[in-house]
């Protein structure tokens, strides 16, 4: 490892820290912590009392961080360990599922069935290259991006309801922190095309901002009109509202409006203008090596899962079942629904991906602000419509 | 109205492709099948039998050293050239020349099979010549006599789900 | 007002082997100009220091994924000036293998295009078909790329037992690929968006500029040298010529697909009529042309391709000119991208088939 001598050294070090190591670290810790006293014998004097399982949640109790504690929701279950672990398993999956559409394998050779490990093969591969940034750049700015990228999908994780009680942070105003965070977004790929002064990054930069400011707003008067249906801005009262009738059956405009904003929002294919044209090579991202590219990676998928997540509890109901199911699918519960939920909204992105190809700047800019927008102003008078004649009298709850 | 149904339309075709069989050739595992045994000439007849160009393969008790395939690979890639190898006692190589080929250079064409008119230089079903130096792919005449053992089985089937290599 | 020189260069993945030096004012584009010469290495001079044989190699290497179109035309060019007449099961193997070699071009451009778009599927799935005729080359004639297979006199050897029903099956297998690939790509709405109306090239322009080749069958121009002046036996079968009156990007794809559609037949009615006899004149000795001139022409998958042989009696011609499609269609290229958008160059100048290692020989 090289000496840390100034500021920007000292991010480059944080970003291999966090990137790799620190990944590792916590799924090998935060898993280890809950599972070796279930299952192993130690026969050490100061654990011998812990192997009994019990006992030794307990003591994690007692220690602050036991299974109902905020240490374990931030940092394992519906938190960081988990996104990763999902945003890892999705890479694969998309690798696998994009190779079966288009007639071939994907991943093969690393693990056991399948390729199984090679987001693993991935890590260790970038964790092994030097991380170099152009001569010119702005260190201090370049080797800040990929942190504040991880920083906004790992926000994103602190209200997303994974289940009635079980979520980081309750409060009154979720959805305003849900498009506070996603302001950032633009930001940081401005600042990552202006930062590796170099000319392809710069026009992937200025796309990437001009793409997502201009969807950011019809995303908005979408969620604006959820939030009158619900009458609140909480999402844990979002999801309660929506305990007898989906929101995606009252407001369809509104569903198809929201998801194609978040297929621009997250840059996937067929938005993908900043990040993979054929002639700005890889766009805001070209300049990243090693760690950092492998944090930005981190970063879009989680945030890719955030905010499936989150289109989720506005349209889909939450974490509730459908209710017409029979009886025998009760052992389903409400985390198991939600994540089923996300996965399928999930998939049905990666579909997108593979049977799609790329817009062009300028007619996505004004599919934007003159199709999608006249749709999200409909929606809107379509939900004030449906309050005012009160078919639904449950809803509206102010 | 006609973008949605196009795009559900390119939708259904990419989701049928999700039952199909997959065409990848896992390649050191699996190995295809060529039929016959090489690339071969008849120079009475002046035609070629159909088969493979891979490396070649050199019949020694019939090389005279004429040196015909040197002067053909001359103006192709310089991949030939003959060598003297005193102890080989062949009756009709009266100065014991023989070819030696570098498949650093080679190209393949098989034009060297086609003006032999000794029947000496066939070509085989061997492909996979790889080394570590280059100095070891410059292949002498008793390394070009040795007969490949090359078997491979795997072909381009059709089946019902789609084409697969099987 | 203010002007930007970016240069699309040699080291790109948007532009193949050749540099664009591109004029923009903000995200339009003012002027193109094309600078081919990056792998020039002077073929026609080195031809003059190898015999009539020796030159077959040679000049598959231009266009090496549609090399026995171009051979075909320098064997004609032999053969006019040696005066020979070749043997029917010659010239049906010979049409064969350049209508298999066209189906290979044709799914390597699709390919290509499918990334310059975006479209991973569409670039797997190109490739993946490929394979089918490449193996059926292979059968042929003995390898999978290079295949040297057309020499003055005939071809080098004949098909192998079973061609018949191999080819067949994989006919019917490719029609089938190609419902597939008008769903996902030639009618799918985005590209559509992104290729009609994209690189307008009027008919007018295309006969007065000189294009050949699918360019020009896009701009409703009627022109194939298989149908004007036929030659081997391609006035004994029958086929047809897409053309189509939209002059724009998409058109030229949609001529590329009629035309794969059209080879298969050709090749399915070849293979039936075929009769049996010799392959090959069996000319003793080395090939030495009488002194004289000898042009000929040939359609190969991107446009007509010309020989122009001069001889003077010795083992080696005299002087050799080969015009390649690529390079009489380079000069459409300043004319489409005029008044485009940075983000059309790769797919515009891609649907025109430009080929820099054929332009450039």
């Amino acid at each position: 490892m090289s000496e840390i001598r100034t500021f920007p050294d000292f991010l480059k070090r944080l970003i291999i820290v966090l990137g790799g190591l620190l990944f590792l670290a916590i799924i090998i810790f935060g898993v280890l912590i809950y599972t070796v006293p279930a299952i192993s014998n130690f026969n050490n004097i100061l654990l011998e009392s812990f192997s009994n399982p019990i006992v030794m949640l307990n003591y994690l109790d007692s220690l602050g961080v036991g299974i109902n504690s905020l240490f374990f929701k931030i940092v394992i279950f519906p938190g960081y360990t988990w996104a990763a672990l999902i945003a890892a398993e999705i890479i694969w999956f998309e690798r696998k599922f994009l190779g079966k559409m288009q007639m071939r394998v994907g991943p093969l050779y690393a693990g056991l069935i399948g390729g199984i490990l090679q987001p693993l093969a991935d890590v260790v591969k970038l964790l092994s290259k030097e991380m170099i940034s152009p001569g010119r750049s702005d260190k201090l700015i370049f080797y800040s991006i990929p942190l504040l990228i991880n920083a906004i999908g790992a926000a994103l994780l602190v209200v997303l309801p994974v289940s009635e009680g079980w979520l980081i942070m309750r409060s009154d105003v979720s959805i305003l922190i849900v498009f506070a965070v996603i302001g950032f977004a633009p930001i940081s790929v401005l600042l990552a095309g202006w930062a590796s002064n170099s000319k392809f990054p710069f026009i992937g930069g200025l796309r990437g901002l001009h793409q997502m400011i201009a969807f950011e707003i019809p995303m908005l008067m979408a969620a604006l009109s959820v939030v009158l249906l619900s009458g609140s801005l909480d999402l844990v009262n979002i999801v309660q509202a929506q305990s007898s009738i989906w929101f995606i059956v009252l407001m369809p405009i509104g569903a198809i409006v929201f998801f194609i904003a978040l297929l621009a929002e997250l840059e996937r294919i067929p938005f993908d203008i900043p990040e993979a044209e054929s002639e700005i090579v890889v766009g805001y991202i070209t300049e990243y090596s090693s760690m950092a590219f492998g944090n930005i990676q981190l970063g879009t998928y989680i945030r890719f899962y955030a905010l499936s997540g989150i289109f989720t509890t506005l349209f889909l109901g939450g974490w509730y079942g459908p209710q017409f199911l029979p009886a025998r699918f009760e052992i389903i519960n409400q985390i198991e629904w939600f994540t089923l939920k996300t996965l399928l909204v999930m998939v049905i992105i990666i579909i997108l991906r593979g049977v799609n190809p790329r817009f062009r700047i300028d007619l996505l800019l004004r599919f934007g602000w003159s199709r999608l927008l006249v749709l999200a102003i409909l929606n809107l008078f379509i939900a004030i419509m449906i309050l005012q004649m009160g078919w639904f009298p449950f809803l509206g709850g102010i | 109205m006609n973008f949605i149904f196009k795009l559900f339309n390119a939708i259904k075709s990419g989701m049928k492709h999700l039952f199909m069989r997959r065409l990848t050739f896992r390649y050191p595992n699996q190995k295809l099948r060529f039929y016959g045994d090489g690339y071969q000439y008849d120079p009475k007849e002046g035609v070629g039998v159909a088969g493979y160009r891979g490396r070649h393969i050199l019949y020694l008790e019939k090389c005279t050293g004429c040196s015909l395939c040197f002067m053909m690979c001359k103006g192709i890639s310089q991949a030939i050239q003959m060598i003297n190898l005193p102890e080989k006692d062949v009756s009709i190589n009266k100065k014991s020349n023989f070819p030696q080929i570098d498949y650093a250079k080679c190209v393949y064409c098989g034009f060297c099979v086609d003006i032999c008119p000794f029947k000496a230089l066939f070509e085989t079903n061997e492909y996979e010549i790889v080394s570590y130096d280059k100095e070891s792919l410059l292949f002498t005449p008793e390394q070009l006599a040795i007969k490949p053992k090359y078997k491979g089985t795997y072909e381009i089937q059709y089946g019902k789900r789609g084409a697969y290599h099987g | 007002m203010s002007e930007l020189t970016i240069s699309v260069g040699p080291q790109h993945p948007g532009s193949g082997h050749f540099r664009l030096i591109v004029k923009l004012d903000g995200d339009k584009i003012v002027e193109v100009i094309p600078d081919p010469g990056y792998v020039h290495r002077g073929e026609e001079k080195i031809a003059e220091y190898r015999n009539y044989i020796q030159n077959i190699p040679h000049f598959e290497r231009p266009a090496i994924h549609d090399s026995s179109n171009i051979l075909f035309a320098y064997v004609q060019a032999v053969e006019d000036l040696m005066n020979l007449k070749i043997p029917e099961r010659g010239q049906y193997i010979r049409v064969i293998m350049a209508e298999l070699n066209r189906i290979i071009a044709h799914l390597y451009y699709f390919a290509i295009y499918g990334i310059f778009v975006g479209h991973s599927t569409m670039f797997m799935w190109p490739m993946g078909d490929r394979e089918h005729f490449i193996d059926l080359a292979q059968m042929i004639s003995g390898q999978r790329v290079g295949f040297a297979f057309l020499i003055p006199g005939g071809v080098r050897n004949d098909i192998p037992e079973g061609m018949m029903t191999r080819v067949n099956d994989a006919c019917n297998y490719f029609e089938k690929r190609l419902t597939e690939y008008e769903r996902i790509f030639m009618n799918n709405p985005i590209f559509e968006k992104r290729a009609k109306g994209i690189g307008k090239l009027s008919k007018e322009d295309a006969i007065k500029l000189g294009v050949v080749g699918p360019t020009l069958r896009a701009s409703g121009v009627k022109a194939d040298i298989r149908k004007d002046e036929p030659y081997a036996v391609y006035d004994k079968l029958d086929f047809d010529i897409p053309v189509s009156k939209d002059c724009d990007s998409w058109a030229r794809a949609w001529v590329h697909i009629e035309e794969m559609r059209q080879s298969m037949s050709i090749i399915k009615q070849a293979l039936k009529d075929m009769p049996s006899g010799p392959v090959k004149l069996n000319l003793r000795g080395q090939i030495r042309a009488p002194p004289g001139e000898a042009f000929s022409r040939a359609e190969a998958s991107r446009g007509a391709v010309s020989f122009y042989l001069v001889s003077n009696g010795g083992m080696n011609p005299y002087r050799i000119r080969l015009i390649t499609p690529s390079f009489r269609n380079l000069i459409a290229i300043p004319h489409i991208l005029k008044g485009l958008l940075l983000a059309d160059i790769p797919p515009a100048f891609w649907s025109l088939d430009y080929w820099p290692v054929e332009a450039d020989r």
